[in-house]
């Protein structure tokens, strides 16, 4: 079992390890006395080590938004409704009304406007917005599970794949990169201290092990193996450096205020903190999207949070120099129609999955391009169909990860990490 | 009330020829008991506004259902679905079957199928001590006649309904569904009854109340079904088809169902059943164009133009339950109850795409043949399951399809069971129970092989403090304190919280444990730790 309590390093006021200090304790003699163990012990990754530590943040906004409120408008026409424009650094590019600050950043953030999904049910679009694979018999693991197991160490004594909110689970792939979910940002993760001494844990957890192996061998195979992953893993984690990344401790509260201080802002903070210990991918969401009803009422507010979390989220990664390495994803499960309802009391726009809209920035994609075109009524795509798959070929490019690798379902089918499709060459650097 | 004639008038001879596939149905005074000649036919087909009319009117349709008349003579034992099922599994697979559970793993195995709990050690010890060679089949029927057997079934069928239900708190009220739930299996009230009554049920807003206070009539259990799914058509049409059906129809609600032969008219004919007017399905492309869709049910039966509302509910409850050719509803039930017992049914749940998917299909289709021969009685599944060798044989974990069934499958407890199991031994968790069932939150219509655990859950069972402090304290502790010899500590401490006792080995593993600890106050905390940490103490196994 896993007894990290011999090592009792400085942490800077983040409550992290720098890369400094780091290489001043390895070069103190530290790390040669202990062999790669203690660097493993301290939560680096081997990926980080190598100064090549990708991760992705993927910003969910669950329920569909409306492309036409988002970075597609259409102002002036009957489909547009009274969304106005405003104007992007991007020639002829405008984004709505709703979202200024992103908007001002478009040198840094690109925008997809002809990704064309084919589930227009939340369950499944959001299934296939998060796997890359579309819902069926196989059960596919979430995107960051894929990361999670490609670019996380496996030692690391925190999960390599954070949710703050319920998300699809690691499905194939199983419980070792399943996603960690907090439901709330910005607090240490329950029960994480043992209340007795070290040294009659590890006794407990011996004792534990026994007895699950001896569950194993009767017949529960799969649950007590899973079992035994589950509190080596919750053990490791117990002592860990890294997990105060989870608080917000030592975040001014300039810095709280500028991601907004409301829960998405607070998730979006906490995802830079992961980022920065290492954590390869952070799902962050924001809900309230799906508005069949009330569209106009209350888009500002479900916007204005996003534009401002995501705003800073990406500010404060690019001041750390941690953006360049950091892939930002903005995107919900499908679009809304370009028509507008008629349902009462107000207005608003139903499930349309033929075409919408996303962001992308950093880790290595090209700030500053508009990938695609919509006709002037939004119910065509015109130029530069992109296809899911498409997308998910471009994050694979992002991170360093091979998009034909093959991976194999329980029932023996090898299935590629991305079915087909091409990653988009104009959005990478 | 049975007509052999077809004198009726043609709204009611459509609607009960449909109801009934050729059997006539008349109706003199709902009231009345019924008559065994046919009567003068009414002229009007009764409003059925009332729960009690919907129900009279529902019951009069289940007479003449004809597998529940045919169902008196037929039997069907534990023996024969052995028989069956061996057969089948027999010539698919080289694996052998697992050897028959002791009488330990029996009674903690049928107690939690049966009530959800899981028995104390007196009652652990009593029945391996009991020499009745038939005490397994006591033991099933007093289970099933018991209390806490009502108030598990109640419970499950409430997360089912509920689990995936996104209505606004103040629009339900998940409570008195289960005490609703509750009341009924209790009373043994059988289970086209109870969804005829659920899926009947037409809960209307009042508009003198906040919703909150019964505002959408929800204290009354039965309506918390239709609440649960908003009242909305396109919702109440899926749920009804997944849970009381099986099948996933869902998502033909935007496009046909790329897997299925569902289509999306298919869909909103289903859900235009629930509508309180006239049902439009929207278009796919344009928003703004609609079309009017006529109430049809998934086997094509249509019912008579101009229904109320009302009406149009039994209408649709009626086909579900009483047309002959819907196997699928009691198929439902079965293989629920199958899944939740032997761990792994005959297909997914509630999402059976085509028919090709189930497996050993004779043998599912003869149990719910028989379920309805055995007029849905709830009880009936259990008693015949239990006591077979299917149930009753050893733990494995299944990997292949062919194998299903040569054992059962170990599962996880449902949340609330893992709650009441640790409050079985530490006593009223307050707020702390609300964070175990969140924390062991499962979807209970999702396969138990497809379930996993999390971090949080070991973080929950190793660390919690109430939970420890509270076991430090327990009854179980006191009485473990007071044995001086290890070997029944171990005993005790094993039944207690496993409701097994130790193997010799594990006797030996344990007074090591003891015997190397500094203070025997500390081991005897550890070893409780241990046991309620265990894999084998969150699952049925």
């Amino acid at each position: 079992m896993v007894n990290n309590n011999l090592l009792h390093v400085t942490l800077n006021r983040h409550g992290m390890l720098t890369r400094r200090e780091l290489l001043q304790i390895a070069g103190g003699g530290f790390a040669g006395m202990m062999g790669g163990s203690i660097l493993r012990t301290l939560g680096l990754n081997a990926a980080e080590m190598k100064q090549e530590g990708r991760s992705c943040i993927m910003v969910f906004l669950t329920g569909a938004p409306s492309q036409m409120e988002t970075w597609d408008p259409k102002p002036g026409t009957a489909n547009g409704g009274p969304t106005k424009g405003i104007q992007t650094k991007i020639a002829g590019v405008q984004f709505a009304e709703y979202w200024p600050k992103l908007a001002a950043m478009t040198n840094d953030v690109s925008v997809i406007r002809s990704l064309a999904g084919k589930e227009a049910a939340h369950e499944r679009g959001q299934f296939h917005l998060r796997t890359g694979h579309r819902m069926g018999p196989t059960k596919f693991p979430h995107f960051g599970s894929v990361v999670a197991q490609r670019l996380g160490d496996p030692d690391a004594d925190i999960p390599n794949f954070v949710s703050v909110g319920n998300t699809l689970s690691s499905g194939f792939l199983g419980v070792k990169v399943a996603p960690f979910v907090i439901s709330k940002a910005g607090e240490l993760p329950a029960n994480v201290s043992s209340g007795v001494g070290a040294k009659r844990f590890e006794r407990r957890l011996t004792a534990l092990g026994q007895q699950d192996a001896e569950f194993a061998s009767q017949g529960a195979s799969a649950i007590s193996l899973e079992h035994q992953e589950l509190y080596l893993r919750a053990a490791k984690m117990m002592t860990s450096s890294r997990l105060k990344a989870f608080t917000l401790d030592g975040e001014s509260d300039k810095t709280q205020e500028s991601y907004g201080k409301n829960s998405f802002g607070a998730g979006c903070l906490v995802a830079r903190r992961l980022v920065e210990t290492g954590v390869p991918f952070i799902e962050v969401q924001r809900g309230g999207w799906d508005m069949h009803q009330n569209l106009w009422q209350n888009m500002p507010r479900t916007a204005g949070e996003v534009d401002q979390g995501v705003s800073a989220l990406l500010a404060d990664l690019k001041s750390r120099g941690l953006l360049e390495k950091t892939v930002v994803l903005v995107l919900g499960e499908f679009g809304r129609t370009p028509k507008i309802n008629q349902r009462t009391p107000e207005v608003g726009r139903d499930h349309w999955a033929r075409n919408f809209n996303m962001l992308l920035a950093g880790g290595g994609i090209k700030g500053g391009v508009c990938v695609g075109k919509t006709s002037a009524d939004g119910q065509e795509i015109e130029d530069r169909k992109v296809e899911v798959d498409d997308l998910f070929a471009t994050m694979c490019e992002c991170l360093k990860i091979d998009a034909s690798e093959e991976m194999i379902t329980p029932e023996g089918r090898p299935v590629r990490t991305v079915e087909e499709g091409l990653a988009i060459d104009e959005l990478l650097s | 009330m049975i007509c052999s004639a077809s004198a009726c008038l043609p709204n009611w001879r459509s609607l009960t020829l449909l109801f009934c596939l050729g059997l006539m149905l008349v109706t003199e005074n709902l009231s009345a008991a019924p008559p065994r000649r046919p009567q003068q036919p009414q002229q009007q087909l009764p409003d059925l506004k009332s729960p009690a009319d919907k129900l009279r009117f529902l019951e009069m349709i289940r007479m003449s259902f004809p597998a529940t008349r045919a169902g008196r003579s037929v039997t069907f034992t534990s023996e024969d679905l052995d028989r069956d099922l061996e057969r089948y599994v027999a010539r698919g697979t080289s694996t052998p079957f697992a050897d028959l559970i002791d009488d330990e793993t029996f009674i903690r195995r049928a107690t939690l199928d049966a009530t959800g709990l899981v028995p104390s050690a007196n009652q652990v010890k009593k029945f391996v001590a009991d020499p009745n060679p038939k005490k397994r089949a006591a033991l099933v029927d007093q289970l099933v006649e018991s209390d806490a057997f009502a108030r598990k079934w109640a419970r499950y069928w409430r997360e089912v309904v509920f689990y995936e239900s996104t209505a606004n708190r103040n629009m339900v009220n998940p409570q008195a569904f289960e005490d609703y739930l509750y009341k009924e299996f209790k009373q043994g009230t059988s289970w086209d009854r109870i969804v005829g009554e659920l899926m009947s049920a037409t809960p209307q807003r009042q508009r003198d109340k906040k919703p909150q206070d019964n505002g959408w009539q929800q204290d009354n259990g039965p309506n918390n079904f239709i609440l649960a799914c908003e009242n909305k058509p396109e919702l109440i049409a899926s749920n009804t088809a997944r849970i009381f059906m099986g099948i996933s129809i869902g998502c033909a609600e935007c496009h046909d169902h790329p897997f299925d032969n569902w289509k999306r008219e298919q869909f909103h004919e289903l859900a235009a059943f629930f509508s309180s007017g006239k049902y439009y399905m929207t278009d796919q492309y344009d928003p703004s164009k609609k079309e009017e869709m006529k109430p049809k049910f998934i086997l094509g039966e249509m019912p008579p133009p101009n229904l109320k509302p009302d009406q149009r509910r039994v209408a649709g409850a009626a086909y579900l339950i009483y047309n002959p050719d819907n196997y699928w509803f009691a198929r439902a039930y079965v293989n629920r109850m199958w899944s939740e017992l032997v761990g792994d049914g005959f297909y997914s749940v509630d999402s059976l795409g085509p028919d090709k998917d189930v497996v050993h299909v004779l043998t599912v289709n003869r149990i719910a043949a028989t379920f309805r021969y055995a007029g849905f009685d709830v009880r009936w599944l259990f008693r015949v399951l239990m006591n077979s060798r299917t149930y009753q044989r050893g733990i494995a974990t299944l990997e292949q399809p062919e194998d299903l069934f040569t054992a059962v499958r170990p599962t996880r407890l449902r949340p609330y069971e893992v709650a009441d199991n640790v409050e079985r031994l530490t006593g009223d968790l307050g707020g702390v129970r609300g964070s175990i069932e969140s924390t062991f939150d499962a979807n209970p219509s999702v396969p138990q092989a497809d379930l996993e655990g999390s971090i949080q859950q070991a973080l929950l069972m190793m660390n919690n403090g109430s939970i420890h402090s509270k076991l430090k304290n327990s009854s179980l502790r006191k009485d473990l304190d007071k044995l001086k010899r290890n070997d029944e500590l171990i005993t005790e401490a094993f039944l207690g919280i496993l409701a097994r006792r130790p193997t010799p080995p594990e006797i030996t593993r344990y007074e090591y444990f003891i015997n190397g600890a500094s203070d025997r106050s500390e081991a005897i905390e550890d070893l409780m730790w241990v046991l309620v940490n265990s894999a084998e103490f969150v699952t049925k196994r």
